[in-house]
């Protein structure tokens, strides 16, 4: 290759700062001195080729990759540059490794560098690898260690976790209130007066503190003791569930052969983000051999002990009830995460045993699988027009 | 009369009964120091630690009920909260740039 | 005839603790890696505690004391599972590679 070894490598993937960075290298590109710059945005897989569902996620990472471009083009002529003053190419690599750690992608990044004559590489500070959150610096570190030039693109980044606080309402303040005193008489016996002032003085604090972190939605009167009454109906199938399945775990682990089989797997749900995506996630947890390791939006890292384990997560019956306990029964109607393919299983040394997975329902449910993007949509309206999908 | 101190078999009553079970239970949270010890990453110590406080919660309710001092489970609310955020904040800290909830 | 049922119930609720909390602590001793070990931690555990505190509600009877305990078990049923998976995720990004069978026991 010819190219000039100040070409930029950009590793791209979704974040709320990507256009920002975009807009960092291109301008970066033409400040530069020197003949024709080169860049390439390079989306790095998560996936394997071989892997179920793979096919979703790659036609993810090249309309992410179009849109990058489509953003380059648009700083270019914002610039009033000549768009061919800059040779911009896209690539999605890395598909055929499974990468597990900050070295893997490091290593991944330099061979394309090399391979393309690109010596720099710009950083989007809220990129993130696989598997974890902002790992930024130990990819940083580990570039640093191959004579790559690094820069991380300097962005105005969005306050993190801004979601979490939000505005309060008199309806969160009266509920968190009410509860806080309510518990506070609990603890305390219901026994007189004193209790009932120092109650009344406790739970307000509570809830003048608290109320901004409390719900995502406003507690109504309709919708939230219907909720709280599927919540009861869900308590005694989920104990059931828990009780015999633990006997099982039990049986594996007292066997003297210990014979488990663990295995990561990564699945979609469609729970809708927040307090709904937490109690699926802990229900997962709770119901043995099955952990959930990592809660990614609607991606669930889950660790499993024994395929028994792994049958029941992908055979959703957790995700319906959960979803019948949000937003109930119709939502509850929806194909299993094996049905969807959205399940797979990391680590596994023979992909194909789930690869009739893919094959069935791989329409109709991708309609946000970019969720990561913005989760804070209307969590009730999507998993309904996601249940009339799930009819068709 | 209440129920723990009813005679169950040979002058013995549920109360001891309920004793001999939080003893039990405290073998099995001595055997998890096994694990808190050897480790070998921080977060095995950590999850031995976690289960240890579990222990200890329900031997803390077993000896209230069995002694007849109901003020025990005040203490094991208290000590269940305290593992809680002990594993929290264990694991949010040992994670570079925390993120862990 | 009802205090009988009521004790013969609370030893079964101690003896279901108490083979839980057996398994839980087997698991997490015999298991080869942190993930594994947070299973039991979270599941087991999870629920010979909650075996065990219904024994403890049984035993002292209906009042604001066995209130109390039903909030505990409640509590015990909530943080658990979060906090087994909060180490489990530690351990994730620190990059402690999950045991798959064929690998050497740790």
């Amino acid at each position: 290759m010819t190219a000039p070894a100040s070409g930029i490598v950009v590793p791209v993937k979704r974040s709320p700062t990507l256009r920002q960075t975009v807009g960092y290298v291109i301008q970066q590109a033409l400040d530069a001195d020197g003949d024709a710059p080169v860049i390439h945005f390079v989306s790095v897989a998560s996936w394997r080729a071989d892997d179920p569902g793979s096919d979703a996620d790659r036609r993810r990472a090249t309309e992410l990759l179009e849109q990058v471009e489509t953003w380059s083009r648009f700083e270019l002529e914002e610039a009033d540059a000549d768009p061919d003053a800059i040779t911009i190419e896209t690539a999605v690599i890395g598909d055929d490794d499974y990468l597990f750690s900050p070295a893997d992608y490091a290593e991944l990044l330099t061979a394309y560098g090399e391979s393309h004559g690109l010596g720099h590489v710009v950083v989007d500070p809220e990129y993130s690898l696989v598997g974890h959150t902002t790992l930024v610096e130990p990819l940083e570190f580990e570039l640093q260690q191959r004579k790559l030039s690094i820069e991380e693109a300097p962005v105005d980044r969005p306050t993190r976790r801004g979601r979490l606080t939000v505005s309060s309402t008199p309806a969160r303040f009266l509920t968190l209130f009410g509860t806080s005193f309510l518990f506070y008489q609990i603890l305390g016996g219901f026994s007189g007066l004193f209790d009932i002032v120092t109650g009344l003085a406790t739970a307000l604090v509570v809830a003048i503190a608290l109320d901004n972190v409390s719900f995502y939605r406003d507690p109504t009167l309709v919708e939230s003791p219907k909720r709280l009454a599927r919540g009861v109906i869900y308590v005694p199938y989920l104990l059931y569930e828990i009780v015999v399945s633990n006997l099982v775990v039990a049986r594996v682990i007292l066997d003297p052969r210990l014979d488990i089989d663990p295995r990561l797997t990564k699945v979609r749900v469609f729970v809708g983000s927040g307090f709904p995506l937490t109690t699926l996630a802990n229900s997962i947890t709770l119901t043995p051999g099955t952990l959930t390791v990592k809660a990614d939006d609607q991606e669930l890292y889950v660790h499993s002990l024994v395929p028994f384990a792994r049958d029941g997560l992908f055979d959703g019956a957790l995700e319906r009830w959960v979803r019948f306990v949000f937003y109930g029964r119709e939502a509850a109607r929806f194909p299993t995460p094996r049905e969807r393919g959205d399940t797979e299983i990391l680590q596994d040394p023979d992909a194909s045993s789930t690869a009739d997975a893919n094959a069935v329902a791989d329409g109709g449910v991708d309609v946000d699988g970019d969720s990561g993007v913005d989760d804070s949509t209307d969590i009730a309206d999507d998993s309904a027009t996601r249940s009339q999908e799930g009819e068709r | 009369m209440s129920v723990a101190d009813t005679t169950v078999i040979a002058g013995y009553t549920v109360g001891d009964g309920l004793l001999i079970a939080a003893a039990l239970f405290v073998t099995l949270a001595v055997a998890m120091l096994y694990r808190a010890i050897l480790g070998p990453t921080n977060q095995d110590r950590v999850l031995a630690v976690n289960v240890l406080g579990t222990n200890t919660v329900v031997i803390l309710a077993l000896l209230g009920a069995a002694l007849g001092e109901p003020w025990f489970l005040d203490i094991a609310l208290v000590y269940a909260l305290l593992n809680f955020l002990m594993s929290i904040a264990i694991s949010k800290f040992t994670v570079e740039r925390g993120g862990v909830i | 005839m009802i205090t009988t049922a009521r004790i013969g119930l609370i030893a079964v609720f101690v003896a279901l603790g108490l083979f839980f909390t057996f398994v839980s602590a087997t698991g997490v001793i015999r298991l080869p890696d942190v993930f594994s070990r947070a299973h039991t931690a979270s599941q087991a555990d999870t629920l010979g505690a909650g075996f065990a505190l219904a024994a403890v509600a049984l035993t002292i009877g209906w009042g604001p004391t066995a209130v109390k305990t039903v909030l505990l078990l409640f509590f015990i049923f909530v943080t658990n599972p979060t906090a087994a998976h909060a180490i489990a995720r530690a351990a994730y990004e620190e990059g402690v590679e999950p045991w798959t069978r064929g690998d050497e026991r740790r």
